[in-house]
Parts: C-alpha cells; sequence; structure tokens
C-alpha cells in the first residue's frame, strides 16, 4: 500500500461513517505531504529547510505522483514546500481517494441531500483499510522497530494531530509519545524537514481561519 | 491531480483563485471591530462614565495617529513569519524575552475585551427579551447563554460565514448612519457651537483627554487583524496595505461622525447626562423619536448581534493567540494542540471560556453593573492594553528596519514608525495618568493603579518567563515569535515565500 493510501485510512472512517476523523483542510494538506514523501521515498525530489529540489526526473510507476513530478519539473520557480502543500491540498482528496478505488481498496458513495451532495468513502475490506492505523498503533504502543515508509506515516499523523486517534487508549499515550518522539528524531532530515514544514502549514490555517 | 496547460502557471493560477482581495479584507477587519457595538455601546458609556465630551476629535486623531503606525507595521509584516500577533513584532524588534512580555499582554488584553462582551450583551438583549416575550432577566443569565454559545462556537470552529457577517456589518453600518442623519436633520439648539466644541483640537489638550484616547483606540481594535492574512492575499504588497487604510478610515469617520451626530441631538452641554440617563439605550432613545419603531427595534437586533459576533470573534482571537504560543512552546505544547475533528484551537479555546466563566459569575456575585462594570471597565482596560501593544510595536518596527532596512523606503521604514512611536508614547503617558477619569473613579482610587498595574505584572512576568527559557530551553526561546511556524524547525529560514508573493 502506498504511503498517500495508508495516510488516507488513518485519517478517513472507513469503517462506518465514510467521512473523515480529521476536519477536511487538515487532511487536505496530511495527504498532500504524503505524496510529496511518496517521491521522496523513491528518490526523486527532496526538501531542505523550507524548499523542494528535484533529484531526479525518472518516471515513477504510479500516474499520480508521476503527474505531480512531471509538474514538479515543469514549474522551476516553484520551490516552497508550502506552496506545494497548498496546491496540493485543493484535490488531494479526491485524486488519492480514486487512485485507492482503483485499486479496490474503497468505493464511493454519493448521496444526495437537499442542498448538496455528500460524498463518502467505504473499505472494500474492512480488515484491509483498518490495518494501517492498528499497524501504526501497534508498533507506538509495543515500541517495535518500523520502517523509513512507517516513520514518515507517523510523522505525518503527528503533525496533523491524529495522534490521539490511532492511540485510542489514553493508558498507552504517554509511553507511545515518547517512542514516537525517539522515531521521530531518528528521521532523515529531509523528511524532518518535510514534516515541520505540514505542520507549520497545519498551525497557520488554525490561525488565519475563515469560517 | 489538475491537468497541465502550456504556458501559463497552473500552480499560481490556482493558488490565486483562492485568495482575498482587499474588500473581503476590509469585511473581515470591520467585523472584528463590531461598529455598533462601539457606537451604541462604547461612545455612549463613554460620555457618561468620563464626563468628558471630546470624543469626536479623539476618534479623529486616534485614527491618523493609528494609520501612520500601520505604515510600519503592514511593511513590517511582509517579513514577519507570524504577522497577525503584535508579540512577534516585538519580539524580533525588542528581543525574544520583551516579545514573551507583549505576548502575556496582549493575552491580558485580547481577554478582557473579549469578556467585557458578556455584560455589553446583557444589556443589548434584555430589551429585546422584554419587548417580545415580556420576560425580564438578569444580564447574568443572558451572559451565561451567550458565553455557551461562544464556547460551543469556538469548539466546533464556526467562524460565522463570510457572506453572513459582511451582511450584518453593512446593515450595522447603514443603521448608524441613518441615526445619525436622524440626529442631525433634529438638532438641539446650538449646532454651531457643538460642533465647534467636539472637534476642537483644543480638547485634546483638555484635563482628562487620556481617557478619550483610550476610549477611540478600545474603537479600533480589530484593524491589526488585516495582516493575519498576507501570506493569504492577492498581492501581499498592496491587498493588506489597502485593507488596513480603508479600515482605518472608515472605523474613525463613522466613529467621529456618530459621537458628533448624537452631540448634535441632545447638545454638547447635555449630552453626558443624557448618556447617565439612558446608558447603552441612547442611541434608540434618541432614534425613536424620528425614525419609527420598526427601524428601532431591527437596529436593536443588529447590537445584539453585533456584541455576540464580536463576543466569537474576539474569542477566537484569543483562543488563537494561545494556541500559536503553545505551538512555539512558550506555553506548554498542550496549549498548541487542536480539536483533530474540527481543526479548532480546543485548549486555547476551553481556556478563554473558563475565564470567561469565572469572569461572568463573579460579577454577578458581587452585584456589579453589567454595562459600566464589566463592558466598559474591562472593555477599556483592553483597549488600554491594546494601546501599550501598538506603542511598544511602533517602537519594534522602528528597531527593526534600523538593523534590516532591506526592501522598504525611508518613509516605511523610518519616519511614519518614528513619529507613529513618539505620539503613541504620549497617548500612552496620558492614558496611565488619566486612567481614574477612563474608569469614572475618584482620582485617589487604587483601580487607577491597580489596573493598568495588571499590564505591568504581565509584562514583566513574560519578559522573566522569556529570560528563563533563554538558559532552560535554548530550542525554544530561538522560536519565540514564530507561531505555527515554529513547527518548521530552523528559525533562520524565516517565514516561507508563497507562491504569488513577490519579495
Amino acid at each position: 500500500m502506498r504511503l498517500a493510501d495508508e495516510f488516507f485510512l488513518i485519517s478517513w472512517d472507513t469503517a462506518h461513517q465514510g467521512r473523515p476523523r480529521l476536519n477536511p483542510g487538515t487532511v487536505a494538506l496530511g495527504l498532500g505531504g504524503a505524496l510529496l514523501a511518496e517521491l521522496m521515498l523513491q528518490d526523486r525530489i527532496t526538501v531542505r529547510g523550507s524548499e523542494l529540489r528535484i533529484l531526479s526526473s525518472q518516471p515513477v510507476e504510479d500516474p499520480l505522483t508521476g503527474d505531480l513530478l512531471a509538474q514538479i519539473r515543469d514549474a522551476p520557480q516553484h520551490t516552497g514546500v508550502r506552496t506545494w502543500l497548498a496546491y496540493l491540498a485543493g484535490d488531494a482528496v479526491e485524486n488519492v481517494a480514486e487512485r485507492m478505488r482503483e485499486s479496490d481498496l474503497i468505493h464511493r458513495e454519493q448521496s444526495r441531500s437537499l442542498w448538496r451532495i455528500r460524498v463518502r468513502y467505504l473499505a472494500v475490506d474492512f480488515i484491509v483499510c483498518s490495518w494501517p492505523a492498528a499497524r501504526l498503533a501497534l508498533t507506538l504502543t509495543k515500541r517495535e522497530p518500523i520502517g523509513l515508509s512507517g516513520m514518515v506515516l507517523a510523522g505525518l499523523m503527528e503533525a496533523t494531530g491524529l495522534f490521539e486517534s490511532v492511540v485510542s487508549n489514553p493508558a498507552d499515550r504517554p509511553a507511545s509519545r515518547q517512542y514516537l518522539d525517539v522515531l521521530l528524531a531518528s528521521l532523515p532530515p529531509p523528511y524532518v524537514d518535510l514534516i515541520g514544514q505540514l505542520k507549520a502549514a497545519v498551525g497557520d490555517a488554525v490561525l488565519a481561519y475563515r469560517g | 491531480m489538475a491537468p497541465r496547460t502550456n504556458g501559463t502557471d497552473r500552480i499560481s493560477a490556482t493558488l490565486a483563485a483562492n485568495r482575498l482581495g482587499v474588500g473581503a479584507v476590509v469585511y473581515f477587519v470591520l467585523s472584528a471591530a463590531a461598529p455598533l457595538t462601539v457606537v451604541a455601546g462604547v461612545v455612549t458609556t463613554g460620555y457618561a462614565v468620563t464626563g468628558i465630551i471630546g470624543l469626536p476629535i479623539a476618534f479623529l486623531a486616534v485614527g491618523a495617529v493609528i494609520a501612520v503606525f500601520a505604515v510600519g507595521y503592514v511593511a513590517m509584516a511582509r517579513h514577519m513569519a507570524n504577522a497577525g500577533a503584535f508579540y512577534s513584532y516585538i519580539a524580533q524588534g525588542l528581543g525574544r524575552p520583551a516579545g514573551v512580555g507583549g505576548a502575556w499582554v496582549a493575552l491580558t488584553a485580547y481577554n478582557a475585551l473579549q469578556v467585557g462582551l458578556y455584560g455589553a450583551f446583557g444589556a443589548a438583549a434584555a430589551p429585546l427579551l422584554e419587548q417580545w416575550l415580556s420576560l425580564s432577566l438578569e444580564w447574568w443569565l443572558l451572559g451565561l447563554i451567550a458565553w455557551a454559545l461562544v464556547a460551543a462556537l469556538g469548539l466546533m470552529r464556526v467562524d460565522f460565514n463570510g457572506t453572513i457577517l459582511a451582511v450584518l456589518i453593512t446593515a450595522e453600518i447603514v443603521v448608524i448612519l441613518l441615526f445619525n442623519l436622524a440626529d442631525l436633520v433634529n438638532p438641539a439648539a446650538g449646532g454651531v457651537a457643538t460642533t465647534a466644541t467636539v472637534f476642537s483640537p483644543g480638547a485634546l489638550f483638555a484635563p482628562g483627554v487620556g481617557a478619550l484616547l483610550v476610549i477611540a483606540v478600545t474603537g479600533f481594535v480589530g484593524f491589526e487583524s488585516s495582516v493575519v492574512f498576507s501570506e493569504e492575499s492577492r498581492d501581499p504588497r498592496r491587498t493588506v496595505p489597502y485593507a488596513t487604510y480603508i479600515s482605518i478610515a472608515v472605523i474613525a469617520g463613522l466613529y467621529a461622525f456618530s459621537s458628533w451626530a448624537m452631540t448634535m441631538a441632545v447638545g454638547a452641554d447635555r449630552i453626558v447626562e443624557f448618556s447617565q440617563k439612558n446608558a447603552t439605550e441612547t442611541i434608540f432613545v434618541l432614534a425613536a423619536d424620528h425614525l419609527g419603531a420598526t427601524i428601532v427595534d431591527i437596529a436593536r437586533v443588529l447590537f445584539a448581534t453585533s456584541v455576540f459576533a464580536a463576543a466569537v470573534s474576539f474569542h477566537n482571537t484569543t483562543s488563537r493567540y494561545i494556541f500559536a504560543l503553545g505551538r512555539e512552546r512558550v506555553l506548554p505544547a498542550y496549549f498548541g494542540k487542536t480539536s483533530a475533528r474540527t481543526g479548532a484551537p480546543r485548549s486555547g479555546s476551553i481556556a478563554q471560556s473558563v475565564l470567561g466563566f469565572t469572569v461572568i459569575v463573579v460579577f454577578a456575585v458581587l452585584g456589579l453593573d453589567p454595562v459600566v462594570d464589566l463592558f466598559y471597565k474591562a472593555g477599556t482596560l483592553g483597549g488600554f492594553g491594546v494601546l501599550l501593544l501598538i506603542t511598544a510595536t511602533s517602537l519594534s518596527v522602528l528597531r527593526y528596519f534600523a538593523r534590516n532596512p532591506g526592501g522598504e523606503n525611508v518613509w516605511r521604514r523610518l519616519i511614519a514608525p518614528g513619529v507613529a512611536c513618539v505620539l503613541l508614547g504620549v497617548f500612552s503617558y496620558l492614558a496611565v495618568s488619566n486612567f481614574t477619569t477612563l474608569l469614572g473613579v475618584p482620582p485617589d482610587s487604587a483601580l487607577g493603579w491597580v489596573l493598568p498595574g495588571l499590564y505591568l505584572v504581565a509584562a514583566v512576568g513574560g519578559l522573566l518567563w522569556g529570560l528563563s527559557l533563554r538558559g532552560r530551553n535554548p530550542e525554544v526561546y530561538a522560536r519565540i515569535g514564530l507561531g505555527a511556524k515554529a513547527a518548521a524547525g530552523d528559525p533562520a529560514t524565516g517565514p516561507t515565500p508563497t507562491a504569488t508573493a513577490g519579495r
């Protein structure tokens, strides 16, 4: 499963409501960050401070991130991570959901009420869809080793304020939080910077919120 | 992914579509400034408590000085990570410990402004309930109802929808202008003499003028929020400055006009006595004679909605301030948390609501007056705090541009902030020395130094806290004043340039 798909599944209640667990703005920013991180994990781009840089334009397998890579390559004037996060947030939910639908992870339900269309995304297989959050919670509570992609997912979770939703048992939180801090401290610098920029974007959205 | 188009910059275009223009920012500022709350509540109570009639000229004078201050304020906003908050300016200009002092002062001031509104809401809503339902409720009960709604809206992150607010603000301004015209068409005897008296620059040198200046500054609170949208405006070099100057001009003009029109209707010699008798009913009593019951009823409803919208607005301002400080870890990290579900700054919101509840209960138990003691005294105490913050910020702008002169001309980085700094310094001095006049208490009353002293305690406490952070936690210390961007690591990186922001 790809990183943005996993982030989608921990931020979305695909089991019952089909609605996000997080407020929509933060989900969108988090998914934008996850898409950038997918390209980083494939050594196509990297982040330093607040700037994003291309390492290689070699095509990637996945069309969604492939298109993103091409856009980054074609817009060399835009190097700010915050710029890309804001831009990606615009349609990240739809794009990632569509990719997941094509992989048969979720299905889309649309209902129309009087004044608006309501879209719900529901799990095709409940076990598969609840696994990313469950695995992350287990890793944190049992202090288990975790790969780079998992660490980045943990960072995305922390930056978007999903920690308490993932580690749902309050008794587990202090120890898990401690281990999370250890994990995040050992992330390679480009990912630390990406997650820092994401957290700043989430926070600035709180400060400049306008209804 | 959005399809690529040839030639045009798709990223800039997509981002620009969501950006704010001048009009949107002006309406946002005016909604925090709550015009009808100021005209019906602050101006009338100001006349009643201080007994001085120079308010019209005071609004113009304060407006002019704030406009000059705003030149450097919006210029420096372009170089700031957390432009919406005075303490960030102070941290950049006067040092990080002073910045924390500024943050403590700001928290005190905004909280005072917010809780005062619960008293005003009681006064604004009571006549409506009496008239419609023949219900006579205590002010504190109405205040608690408003409090519960504000607390819930704050946690649910419901700001009023921009369109609804714009309609309300426009209606408020229309009603104020109508009332003013009715006052002018039906003047008391001696109109010319009244005009000469209330607009006489000599009024600015009369005893107790510091009180008028604080009342006028209280009316302007909210103008500072324009720069919150620096990063979201269409053109940061134009949108925010224009919106700021337009807002200041509208506020100054509207309040000077309204406070003058009131004196025209009853006469300069009788306005004090008249507003003492009628309190927050003053403008409605005046209008009832000339405009008919329907318009007055609409105006009363708008007064109540204006106070309520202002209470929500200041609640959100305060909880975001607390949130930003939590993100910097200047306050415990707990305060930097948001509600995952709604994205509201949860801990900050709860903290503000706890304070609001406590204040309403204490004032009710002590049997204090909701308008004069809570709304007016807490409100002007908040306005005084904002005056102190603006003064410190003007000094910070000067110091900042003395060290980083790049990109701004001499008017924006030196002359305007310098002039503003001197005049605001004089205003602050006058405010402190006339504090008992402002409160309407005897000159030897302890309140005259206890209330301003709160800010001294807050400033010194914050300063010491900031200094202790330097030794104890250098990482947190380095990020003081960065707001939410404190999370982005290296403070040397500074503000993140946005796509269309040509710096």
